[in-house]
């Protein structure tokens, strides 16, 4: 760039000129380039003592001036002038020619920036000089002339840049009153002419070792050397200077776009995410560390030693002379370490000792010494209590799922069968140990349960409180309930031989409902065993106690007031039962099991069952105290499934008021009998009428169903549609929904929309005596503002309709109404950020309040932008 | 047989405190809450009525200079702390808490034009219409505290005396070079009596610069000839310069955005511009009614307040065409310099009055620690206003402020000239040739060109 300028810049120097000159211009510009600013000053020199007059050395000095005159035309004159031949020059001038054609041209195309041509050329001629300088070659050379010349040749400028010689034009003829020299300059010399080539300075060389190396190196050079452009004014440049930088700026800037990004689409801006962690390696945490306690201060004390940082930060040589240990410290040092080892050793061979001991005796006095010591640590240390307790928890339930410390195990079983007798006194102790353990985990159970279930406990029998376990309370429940219901088969026997029971119809009923108790009997024995068989399976076929007899669990209630009670009780008691069994096998097999399991459980369960029973309410509205003989009568008239509901509810009426229910039994039986039949029977008629009026429904609801399949059929099927003829789609579609008239339904509900917005006027109504007195209103009718109002009205409302938009549109309610209350509700057009309507509304479907969302949720909802 | 129970476990409802909120459970199911939207309707209708009773912005005017607040600068070390400076050459350091001077800084003869406070907030930079750049040292808050009874006076640390008037002078972030602007951009360094760098693109004064927080080496500077230049340190070189209808008066940089700026325009408009793509505004924020004289972004980047010729200020959001609020008193004048504070709570403005006065940046804010569950309200509240702030009644009532007669005037007046503007070009452009004659958007409108 620079370059260019430059040589715009002699080009405008040599314009004058003409033509000529301008090639000429150009060979000096190939000359200065060839020479540049690598001419060695030796060289020069040398060259200036080769040629002090200047005779025949035309391409030197330019010694002669008319022939430098004439030889304007170029250096191949000056070539072929030379005493001495040249060879490399003719291909190296080709080049150069071709080369700097091109400089010509475009020389020619900017001839207007002259001004600052010349400006930046200065410039550039200073940037140069300062090279030359530099470069330290000139610095003797002190006379004026050389140094323009020296410029000149630098530079490749005019003289006229630096000295006002530029007048010395070629075509006039020079005489120089000096001879030349190199204080001398001649006329060509100033003008520039007398260019020096490399080839001219390298001549001398020639016969010299290592010419031909330098030749080629400066051929090379040449070869390779760029000419610079010539630099473009400030302006251009500075605005190509901000171009680049601004794109490399936006270039910068483009690594914040996706931050800008996230953040504007986040939902909330949180400032205070950049808190100082503190420090975040090991060696900066280490650096702020104070020592506390007094054994960092040591430690620190002896680290921070003055010395021993000191050689530290020296080469650390010396903090080997620090370390020095005396021969009686490493000796201590050794023996100590033997003695552990020994210790250690011993130790170890003490543990394996003992390890191999095989006597149990030993053994448990050890661990008896070990808890010792466990124990009174243990009063120390709370924790260690609270694991202890945890321990021993532990061991109470592994104890209760498997009675190890019952006296079952093989061991045990064959010490018994030998007799504890003929035992030697180690086994017996044994034996005492392990029925104390089994006690006192045992009993420990028992107290824990007893708290837990306090009402249980109560209910249950002096026999409960024996057994020892959950399993053998569960075994012994089965028991009972397998005894319980063999005494009522067995009791099945005793017919009642007197009262109402003693007649031939009820005694043949209960006959029946014997059976049926029996066989459910057999199958609840059945179930028993199956049960009691598992239990025994799991419990390693423990031998069940057999309690004293006793009512059974669910009967417990009953059971206590059995005493005063006579055979008709029990009697009652037994269909109970069988009402309680039948209960529980009509809702599932499930539910016996629960009963056999837990009495408690399957009272409330029945209870509960009684209490959903419909007909219960009725019977208590009833009265109580005849639900006995109620139970009775149902028995005796259908002993099918209802009376299992009649039963359960004599069972729940029975519970408390049983007693009084028993009195009036032993009262008047009959009285009370006859009272109740025809309310026994109610229940029973009223389920039956709901019953039919359900079935009416159904059969109400049949009837309409069908009527409407037969309309359907008749819409759809009709008369024509089956006739050979085939009708067009219209016709078709016409006949199809013949019967019903879409449009005129939809023009009635257009009249309807139409009356409900725009309301027809009201009629004037006579009001005798109202406006007018009753003789004229006789006469005269309405009065007339009374019809002109209403005429009013009616145009009015005429008019109305005609201008709606759906006036002329009769397939079409375009409905004019506008519920204002509603309009606050919406928004007029879409709200800016939202696209479509939808996603607006579903913006905001969801409330956002504490009441509406759960509490994890309400924050991240309501949180604020920033 | 399935028995449902009730079972609590004691541990999930005894309470800890008897402070402590009893446990409810609630069934969030939709379909048993039909009329939760009305109800949380009515709740945004409260919250925005709320919101306009208890809107008390003002919180007090600092009254101490004896002639118009020409600028202002806020302590990014010191959230209390912000500098002023006045036409006759006083500066001052104000403690926001009190109200009142803590610090002057005597020494300006002519009137005090720019004020700028380093990162650190160690060192106030002052230039002004003297040609003397003048560097403070801030004294500590420790000390500011200990004497608050009595106003002290600082010697400047250094003073460096240019050839010409100061307009402006902006402290690099984190760094300790500052701007000046003048006849030319003048790069300084603390420790350096001349510039490091000038720049000067154009012959015109240079009326405002401002660096970007995000890109230190980054500036901005609006300049009398209407234009925006930007400069980048690193290339020590202009960027690139655009020219407007009309003068800006101040410029800011979006501190979360380092590529966003806004300037304040003569045209009672202020533009957001992507530094990018100058060619066209990102953003045009209208409602002033008069000249905007400065502009200063708040802290989070999404809001910006300007003061304006026409006596007000406004806060407007970072990308909303109009202000969100307006502030104004009887005895506030034209307002030459506002700032927001560094927690974006608050809103400082300097005005001809010679007062500068304390503003809430949230009009009804509730200052003063919160509870827990008053902020919980208080965001509830917000949120469901924001919910349905496109409903006319809430929008009506949340847009709705009382102006100033001359300002709702001049407002309307505006408002008919920019709708005659508007008419007389559509007509034009009906009654030409189709294509001849296009309108450019608003966003571009005023631009002239783009300069490189």
């Amino acid at each position: 760039m620079a370059d260019t300028k430059r040589k715009s810049g002699d080009n405008h120097s040599n314009r004058k000129k003409g033509k000529k000159q301008k090639t000429s211009s150009t060979q000096r510009d190939t000359n200065r380039k060839r020479r540049g600013p690598r001419l060695p000053s030796q060289l020069r020199k040398q060259l200036d003592r080769l040629n002090p007059g200047g005779g025949g050395d035309g391409s030197s000095s330019g010694s002669d001036v008319d022939e430098r005159i004439e030889s304007d035309e170029g250096e191949v004159y000056v070539g072929n002038d030379v005493y001495e031949y040249e060879e490399g020059v003719p291909e190296e001038e080709s080049q150069k020619n071709r080369r700097f054609d091109r400089v010509e041209n475009l020389e020619y195309e900017m001839p207007d920036e002259f001004e600052d041509e010349n400006l930046s050329s200065d410039d550039d001629n200073e940037g140069d000089n300062a090279k030359g300088v530099s470069s330290g070659d000139e610095v003797e050379e002190d006379d004026d002339g050389k140094h323009s010349r020296m410029l000149q040749g630098i530079t490749g400028m005019p003289g006229e840049a630096f000295e006002g010689k530029k007048k010395k034009s070629n075509t006039t003829l020079v005489t120089e009153a000096y001879a030349e020299s190199e204080y001398n300059p001649t006329s060509d010399v100033l003008d520039g002419h007398g260019r020096i080539s490399v080839e001219d300075l390298l001549d001398p060389l020639r016969n010299k070792s290592g010419y031909s190396k330098l030749k080629k190196r400066v051929h090379q050079m040449e070869r390779k050397s760029n000419h610079t452009q010539a630099p473009l004014h400030k302006a251009e440049r500075e605005r190509l200077e901000r171009k680049a930088a601004y794109e490399q700026s936006n270039k910068d800037s483009v690594k914040w776009v996706p931050l800008i990004k996230r953040n504007r689409e986040a939902g909330t801006l949180i400032f205070d995410n950049d808190v100082e962690l503190g420090f975040s390696t090991v060696g900066a945490i280490a650096s702020e560390f104070e020592p506390r306690t007094e054994f960092e201060k040591k430690i620190a004390s002896l680290v921070h030693d003055d010395k021993v940082m000191d050689a530290h930060q020296k080469d650390g040589s010396r903090l080997l002379e620090l370390n020095q240990v005396s021969a009686e410290d490493e000796r201590d040092r050794q023996n100590r370490i033997a003695k552990l080892r020994s210790l250690l050793f011993r130790h170890e061979m003490k543990s394996k000792h003992i390890k191999k001991i095989k006597s149990k005796t030993f053994h448990r006095l050890l661990k008896k010494d070990r808890l010792k010591a466990a124990s009174s640590e243990y009063e120390i240390d709370p924790e260690a209590v609270k694991e202890l307790a945890r321990k021993h928890e532990y061991e109470r339930a592994k104890e209760r799922m498997t009675l190890r410390h019952k006296t079952n195990s093989m061991w045990a079983k064959r010490i018994k069968e030998r007799g504890l007798n003929a035992q030697d006194e180690g086994t017996r102790a044994a034996i005492a140990e392990q029925q104390h353990i089994h006690a006192r985990l045992t009993r420990k159970m028992n107290s824990m349960k007893d708290t837990s279930s306090s009402e249980e406990s109560s209910d249950e029998d002096e026999s409960d409180e024996d057994s020892p376990g959950e399993q053998d309370r569960t075994s012994r429940l089965l028991d009972e309930a397998k005894q319980k219901t063999l005494k009522v088969l067995n009791e099945e026997d005793e017919v009642p031989n007197s009262g109402l029971l003693s007649l031939p119809f009820m005694v043949r009923g209960m006959k029946k409902r014997n059976e049926v108790a029996a066989e459910e009997a057999k199958l609840a024995l059945e179930d028993y065993e199956s049960l009691s068989k598992q239990l025994e399976g799991s419990s390693r076929g423990e031998s069940p106690k057999v309690g004293p007899s006793s009512g059974r669990m669910v009967f417990n209630a009953a059971g206590k007031q059995q005493a005063p009670r006579s055979s008709k009780t029990k009697s009652d008691d037994r269909t109970k039962a069988d009402g309680l069994y039948d209960a529980s096998d009509s809702e599932n097999d499930l539910q016996t099991e629960d009963n056999n399991e837990d009495g408690d459980i399957v009272r409330n369960d029945s209870q509960q069952d009684i209490n959903i029973d419909p007909s219960l309410l009725h019977e208590v509205l009833n009265g109580h105290q005849d639900g006995l003989f109620k139970s009775f009568d149902d028995i005796v008239k259908d002993p099918g499934p209802k009376t299992t509901h009649e039963v359960s509810i004599f069972a729940s009426g029975t519970w408390k008021k049983v007693k009084t229910g028993n009195d009036q039994v032993k009262g008047g039986n009959n009285d009370a009998s006859k009272k109740k039949s025809p309310v026994a029977v109610e229940p029973v008629s009223e389920k039956q009428d709901l019953q039919e009026t359900g079935k009416e429904f159904s059969e109400d609801s049949d009837s309409e169903s069908e009527g409407q399949m037969v309309d359907g059929i008749l819409f759809s099927g009709g008369p024509k549609a089956s006739s050979y003829e085939l009708p067009s789609q219209a016709e078709l579609i016409h006949q199809a929904f013949a019967a019903d008239n879409v449009e005129d339904n939809f023009e009635k509900h257009k009249q309807e929309i139409l009356n409900e917005e725009n309301p027809e006027p009201e009629k004037p109504v006579l009001l005798p005596g109202w406006g007018q007195w009753t003789n004229v209103q006789q006469k005269k009718g309405l009065p007339s503002w009374m019809v002109k109002e209403h005429d009013a009205a009616k145009k009015k409302r005429e008019e109305a309709l005609k201008k709606r938009k759906d006036a002329q549109l009769k397939h079409v309610i375009i409905s004019e109404k506008l519920d204002k209350r509603a309009e606050k509700l919406y928004t007029r057009t879409l709200p800016f950020p939202y696209s479509s309507k939808e996603v607006f509304e579903q913006s905001i479907r969801m409330p956002i309040g504490p009441e509406f969302n759960p509490a994890t949720v309400v924050g991240a909802l309501n949180r604020p932008e920033v | 047989m399935k028995v449902k129970v009730i079972s609590r476990s004691t541990d999930e409802f005894t309470r800890e405190r008897s402070q402590d909120l009893q446990r409810v459970f609630r069934n969030f199911d939709p379909s048993i809450r039909t009329q939760e939207k009305a109800t949380e309707y009515v709740r945004a209708l409260n919250a925005a009525k709320l919101e306009k009773i208890f809107a008390r912005p003002f919180i007090g005017a600092m009254d101490g200079h004896i002639d118009a607040v020409s600028c202002m600068a806020k302590n990014p070390n010191h959230l209390k702390g912000i500098f002023s400076g006045s036409m006759d050459g006083d500066i001052r350091l104000w403690d926001i808490a009190t109200r009142r001077t803590v610090c002057k800084f005597p020494g300006h003869q002519g009137a005090v034009k720019g004020l700028a406070a380093s990162t650190d907030g160690r060192i106030l930079v002052s230039c002004g219409t003297d040609s003397i750049v003048r560097l403070w040292n801030v004294p500590s808050s420790s000390t500011m505290e200990s004497n608050d009874s009595s106003e002290k006076s600082v010697q400047p640390l250094e003073e460096y005396v240019w050839k010409n008037a100061f307009w402006a002078v902006d402290h690099q972030w984190d760094g300790d070079r500052f701007a000046t602007a003048g006849a030319g951009v003048q790069i300084w360094n603390h420790n350096k009596s001349a510039p490091e760098k000038t720049f000067e693109w154009g012959t015109d004064t240079v009326i405002s610069v401002r660096f970007n927080p995000g890109e230190p080496n980054i500036l901005a500077t609006t300049a009398s000839d209407r234009s925006i230049v930007l400069y980048d340190l690193r290339m020590s070189s202009e960027i690139t310069k655009l020219i407007m209808r009309t003068r800006n008066n101040s410029i800011a940089w979006n501190p979360m955005e380092p590529i966003n700026f806004t300037a304040a325009n003569e045209d009672c408009n202020c533009y957001s511009y992507d530094a990018r793509k100058l060619n066209e505004a990102k953003c045009v924020h209208k409602d002033h009614v008069s000249a905007v004289m400065d502009i200063d972004y708040s802290p989070t980047g999404r809001e910006f307040v300007t003061g304006s010729y026409d006596r007000t200020v406004r806060i407007f959001p970072y990308n909303g065409g109009h202000s969100r609020e307006i502030y104004h008193t009887k005895r506030m004048q034209r307002v030459f310099c506002v700032k927001f504070s560094c927690d974006a709570t608050y809103v400082i403005s300097g005005s001809d009055d010679t007062n500068l006065r304390l503003w809430k940046a949230k009009a009804s804010e509730q200052l003063g620690v919160l509870l827990p569950r008053e902020q919980k309200r208080h965001d509830y509240n917000e949120a469901v206003k924001n919910r349905y702030k496109h409903l006319p009644e809430v929008k009506r009532i949340v847009r709705h402020r009382h102006l100033p007669k001359p300002i709702f005037k001049a407002a309307a007046l505006r408002r008919t000239m920019i709708e005659a503007e508007r008419r007389k070009e559509e007509r034009r452009k009906v009654h030409s040739a189709p294509g001849s004659i296009t309108t450019k958007p608003l966003r571009k409108r005023r631009i002239i060109k783009v300069e490189e």
